[in-house]
């Protein structure tokens, strides 16, 4: 008999505040429930302004989730910003996959424990016209590495995501989600 | 149904207990209760409801209990602090025999007793329902209006701050704006010649002379009632694995869920664990319980708290197991029950340790 575990895949972020790493979470949970999957996201309770501490927690699986809010081990990371990360470190699984944006992160990492996918994500989005769009590059890349939401997804589901108030911004989101999945290639 | 969306427990249960009927909320906030409010306050009036915004708990319970003598499905709901301000309401509306869905959002697991015996006064006890997950808890918000129209009862359904704060896919019922029927037995304002009641009250009521007026009896229909409900009212249960485990672990709620994990996860590294999770926590699911148990050298209880709901697995298992306590209560700074213990790893640790 197969786990009910097995098809789980957990994705933590963690960053500060205001680099979209609560948006990242939504867009990729969105995204996952438009591909038609079962999805849970639990954020940490405080401070999500600029500047603190902001993380987040996402579960995708095809059956029910079996996953409580708070987990003890992640399959998957985004690490947006090193300076909250401690946490989150000694998380990660084994084998692993770790999305780390290289353009602002200065710490080191396990590379012999799990697979570390460096993404630029500050400098691309800041080539791409706004600093801000690094968190959708991340997304677009998180998207096709992990192989747990297609770009289709990821942009309907950023759609659902962006608030009226900044629905100005959904084509530079789109073509950021892109990017990322180029750079995934 | 409506298509899969993405919302946190406390809007999943708002928008389950319109779609539901619920035509009237009141509250006060307090975390982690709050944000229900604010999603009632939002839903209610695109079906032509109401939600009141009280001046406290007490008020709220009373505003909820005067709606819910109008035969309209009535809802409020608060956090443990706020439930003990409504214990005497609850006690009378109970044997008032008026159905009203408390929403209990806990701070951790202190109020297991307080959920289950009721703090009020009198023989009185009412439903309680106590889903894991924000699917579930859609799921049980449906049926807590369903058994309290069904039964005239108060149901409570008790969560905590991860029901109320997680995200999930979940599918939520489309509202029904159709007017809803009105019992026969409720008040509509008439003084006289409507053939409506006029008084729907804890003491009974009626004409001298006619049944209903004399205390005594209808406190014995009360309490007949009650029973009823004990026996007629189908316990839920939620259990895996246990007709070849060692050990079987019970727990309820949020909880619960983290606990279902850890022996999922014991049980993929070949540990002959099983889970028992009551869903009703009254009525106690004792025969289930005990059935679930029955195989297993030894039963533990993981509650976050001093152990109050292991009593009742004492008294569902009537010392055919030996029932260990392996809980105890968790608190971080904030004091809404999300306490650094609550971990699988933590839990997955007790569990090892009491296997026989």
């Amino acid at each position: 008999m197969n786990s009910p575990l097995a098809g789980e895949r957990e994705l933590m972020l963690t960053g500060i505040g205001g680099q979209g790493v609560q948006l990242a979470a939504q867009v990729i949970a969105q995204g996952a429930i438009a591909d038609g999957k079962e999805v849970l996201v639990f954020g940490s309770y405080g401070g999500m302004m600029r500047g603190g501490n902001t993380d987040s927690t996402v579960v995708i699986s095809d059956q029910p989730i079996e996953a409580p809010p708070v987990l003890s081990a992640t399959w998957s990371a985004i690490l947006m910003h090193h300076q909250y990360w401690a946490p989150l470190r000694v998380l990660i699984s084994d084998g692993g996959l770790v999305l780390v944006n290289t353009s602002v992160f200065e710490d080191q990492l396990d590379r012999d424990r799990y697979r570390v996918v460096e993404v630029p994500a500050t400098d691309v989005a800041t080539d791409l016209g706004n600093p801000l769009l690094a968190a959708m590059v991340m997304a677009g890349v998180y998207g096709r590495t992990s192989g747990l939401v297609s770009l289709d997804g990821l942009v309907e589901g950023m759609r659902r995501s962006v608030p009226p108030y900044r629905s100005q911004l959904i084509e530079a989101n789109e073509a950021a989600l892109a990017k990322g999945w180029e750079m995934a290639a | 149904m409506s298509e899969r969306v993405l919302i946190e427990g406390s809007e999943a249960m708002a928008r389950a207990a319109v779609a539901a009927g619920c035509r009237f909320f009141a509250g006060y906030p307090m975390t982690p209760f709050t944000e229900l409010l604010e999603h009632m306050a939002g839903l209610l009036p695109e079906v032509d409801g109401v939600c009141m915004n009280a001046e406290s708990e007490l008020e709220a319970v009373g505003m909820a209990w005067g709606a819910a003598t109008t035969g309209h499905l009535a809802a409020t709901g608060s956090t443990g602090q706020g439930l003990s301000l409504m214990q005497e309401s609850l006690s009378e509306i109970t044997n008032a025999r008026l159905p009203l869905v408390v929403f209990n959002m806990a701070r951790g697991q202190g109020d297991y007793f307080q959920a289950t015996r009721g703090g009020g006064h009198g023989d009185y006890r009412h439903i309680v329902l106590a889903p894991m997950d924000v699917p579930e808890a859609v799921e049980l918000t449906q049926l807590a209006f369903d058994m309290a129209g069904q039964w005239r009862t108060p149901v409570m359904v008790l969560g905590d701050y991860y029901l109320a704060h997680t995200y999930q896919a979940v599918s939520v019922p489309s509202f029904d704006t159709a007017a809803p029927e009105v019992p026969n037995w409720a008040l509509d304002g008439s003084t006289g010649g409507s053939g409506a009641a006029k008084i729907v009250s804890p003491l009974g009521g009626g004409v001298e002379g006619e049944e209903g007026f004399d205390l005594g009896a209808h406190y014995a229909a009360c309490a007949a009632h009650i029973q009823a409900m004990a026996t007629g009212v189908e316990p839920l249960i939620d259990a895996g694995f246990c007709e070849d485990a060692e050990l079987v672990v019970a727990a309820y709620g949020s909880v619960g869920k983290f606990v279902r994990y850890a022996c999922l996860r014991l049980r993929d590294a070949g540990h002959r664990v099983g889970y028992i999770r009551p869903i009703t926590l009254w009525p106690f699911p004792s025969e289930a319980v005990h059935k679930a148990a029955s195989g297993s050298a030894k039963a533990a209880v993981y509650e976050q708290n001093m152990g109050q709901m292991v009593d009742d697995v004492r008294l569902a298992t009537m010392g055919t197991v030996p029932v260990e306590f392996i809980g105890g209560p968790s608190w971080d700074h904030s004091g809404f029950g999300i306490g650094p213990d609550i971990n699988v790893p933590d839990i997955s640790e007790r569990i090892l340790e009491t296997m026989p």
